[in-house]
């Protein structure tokens, strides 16, 4: 219960029903999580099994049908800051614009946030492109841009469904590395959704394993490995163990939502 | 001179000219194969322009020859002249002004209004439900055929010509805005959602910008409907002024000069307004892929 008591996120009985024409479909049944502040959580699961509906349900985009969510830091002007896949970042705004946009809807000034902004691109090495539009950017660079939108909000938690997902594989790698550098140095509250195993071991303190549709938590694992961490982690044998074990946990599902979709 | 300079450690003396000399070949293919698409270019850019000037000539030859009937397609040197001598004589003004006084007018209160009613129905659900199919059911109607109903109500004065334009704009606009609205991406609504972008800033950061590359699309679409819209309100009898009124007149008076003049007038202003328009989309969309 002390846990819970300090969390920063603290999810109790979420279920969340969605109609598709007359039929109800559960996307989520009794999930319930709590969240340490300054953890690094990752969600794995077959797809369709409700991560992007819990995850939404958490950042206010979507309604749940029962349960409780609270956040301390909801006063924070942005509760929870949020990271999509792909096409989340406005092509009508400057990148600098585009990573102000949050502190601009909370009232900061326009040196303020446009000094934030500036301090978060050059810490995710865009300063050169303050002022190119999105389409001048690469897939790689243009989540660069959503990840420092996120951060710059200084809002306590961060939200991100499968923020790499759309990356080509070298440049995943990359980009797991200097998110785990930002973080390690940020201690923001993140969930992430991501359907790459050995990213959720990379990158995190604990991952939630969920079930097939409706998702409820399967298993929830701690990821020893201590900080600041490389990629060398990858190599030892308690790496291979955590992803054997978390494959194992989710290959059925993953096979009944295959051939169910 | 770097990619040189780059090779140049640990490889014997003969190694490197081999080297150096096949880049070099390299080189001199890459280049003649730039300057080959170069010349390409600038054939399609010379073949653009002579290609319609080769055919006003050809015109203009079978005209004189009367291997074409003059009459008909009178020589393009003739048609010129006309318009010299209206332009002098100040026919030509007489007739510009009024329709580019109703285009102008009727499609720019027709447009803003058309923004203005398709931002509104786009963001509110029950605005809509409300009008939008009624819109819908209105939209296919040519809207040329209620220009007897202004006539009747408000006379053979400037108002029912301009209100045509007007609505002709109007529903073009108010059609494309509502699309726009609803075209932009769930995802940069929810971005826009979940950064604190609500009320009057939602519409103003996420939605209108959103919104504007089918708005201009749709802007581009109203040009050519007002000005079809607005020749033909001058065909009718209920107007003496006007290049519809100068073509239609020219016809009945047998004057065909006239008539190529008031056509080409017509398509020149046309032109320049569409032109505008993509000068314009470039400047206010700078963030646009392909325009
Ligand atoms: N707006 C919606 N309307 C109806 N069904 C939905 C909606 N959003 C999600 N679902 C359904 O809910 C389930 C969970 O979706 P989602 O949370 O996106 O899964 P995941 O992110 O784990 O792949 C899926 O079966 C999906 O089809
Ligand atoms: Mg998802």
């Amino acid at each position: 219960m002390h846990a819970a008591d300090q969390a920063t996120v603290v999810a109790e009985d979420v279920s969340k029903v969605f109609f598709s024409g007359g039929d109800p479909v559960w996307a989520l049944e009794n999930f319930s999580l709590s969240l340490e502040p300054g953890s690094f959580t990752c969600i794995v699961g077959p797809s369709g099994c409700g991560k992007s509906t819990f995850l939404r349900i958490l950042g206010g985009l979507e309604e749940r049908t029962v349960g409780e969510v609270t956040m301390t830091g909801a006063e924070h002007a942005v509760p929870a800051a949020f990271v999509f896949q792909e096409h989340g970042v406005f092509p009508w705004m400057t990148v600098l614009d585009n990573v102000a946009f949050g502190l601009r809807m909370t009232g900061t000034s326009r040196r303020g946030r446009e000094a934030t902004a500036r301090d978060w691109l050059a810490r995710v090495r865009l300063t050169d492109f303050a002022d190119a539009y999105p389409h001048q950017l690469s897939g790689g660079m243009r989540q660069r841009v959503a990840i420092a939108r996120a951060f710059a909000t200084g809002s306590p938690v961060l939200l991100m469904d499968e923020p790499l997902g759309a990356l080509d594989a070298q440049t995943r790698m990359l980009m797991q590395e200097e998110l785990i550098t930002l973080w390690e140095q940020e201690r923001k509250t993140v969930l992430m959704v991501t359907h790459d195993i050995d990213e959720s071991i990379i990158l995190s303190d604990r991952v939630i394993v969920m079930s097939g549709r409706p998702g409820t938590v399967r298993e929830d694992i701690t990821i020893p490995f201590e900080r600041p961490r490389s990629f060398d982690i990858e190599r030892s044998p308690e790496f291979g163990e955590l992803r054997s074990r978390i494959w194992n946990l989710l290959r059925d599902d993953v096979r009944t939502a295959e051939e169910t979709a | 001179m770097s990619t040189i300079e780059n090779r140049e450690a640990g490889q014997s003396p003969a190694g490197r000219d081999v080297e150096d000399e096949r880049a070099e070949r390299t080189l001199v293919a890459a280049r003649a194969h730039r300057s080959r698409e170069s010349r390409l270019r600038t054939r399609d850019l010379v073949l653009s322009i002579a290609a319609p000037i080769v055919l006003v000539l050809l015109w203009e030859v079978c005209a004189r020859l009367l291997i074409i009937d003059p009459r008909f397609f009178p020589p393009p040197t003739k048609i010129v002249m006309a318009l010299g001598e209206m332009a002098l004589d100040g026919e030509l003004w007489q007739h510009t002004g009024p329709t580019l006084l109703r285009l102008l007018v009727g499609g720019g209160l027709g447009a803003i209004s058309g923004i203005v009613v398709g931002l509104l129905m786009g963001s509110s659900r029950a605005l809509n439900a409300a009008f939008g199919p009624l819109f819908s059911a209105l939209y296919p109607l040519p809207k040329i055929a209620i220009f007897p109903i202004l006539l009747m109500i408000f006379g053979p004065t400037e108002l029912p010509k301009i209100i045509a334009v007007f609505i002709t704009t109007f529903f073009v606009m108010q059609i494309a805005t509502v699309s726009g609205v609803w075209a932009i991406d769930r995802q940069l609504l929810e971005a826009g959602t979940a950064y604190g972008a609500t009320g009057f800033a939602r519409f103003r950061f996420v939605v209108l910008p959103g919104a504007m590359p089918f708005v201009f699309s749709g802007l581009k679409t109203a040009t050519g409907t007002a000005v079809v819209v607005v020749t033909a309100v001058e065909f009718t009898g209920a107007s003496t002024t006007g290049l519809g009124y100068l073509i239609w007149n020219s016809w009945q008076l047998f004057i065909p000069e006239k008539l190529y003049v008031g056509l080409l007038v017509i398509g020149i202003i046309g032109a320049v307004l569409t032109t505008l328009l993509s000068r314009s989309e470039k400047l206010l969309l700078p963030w646009r892929r392909n325009t």
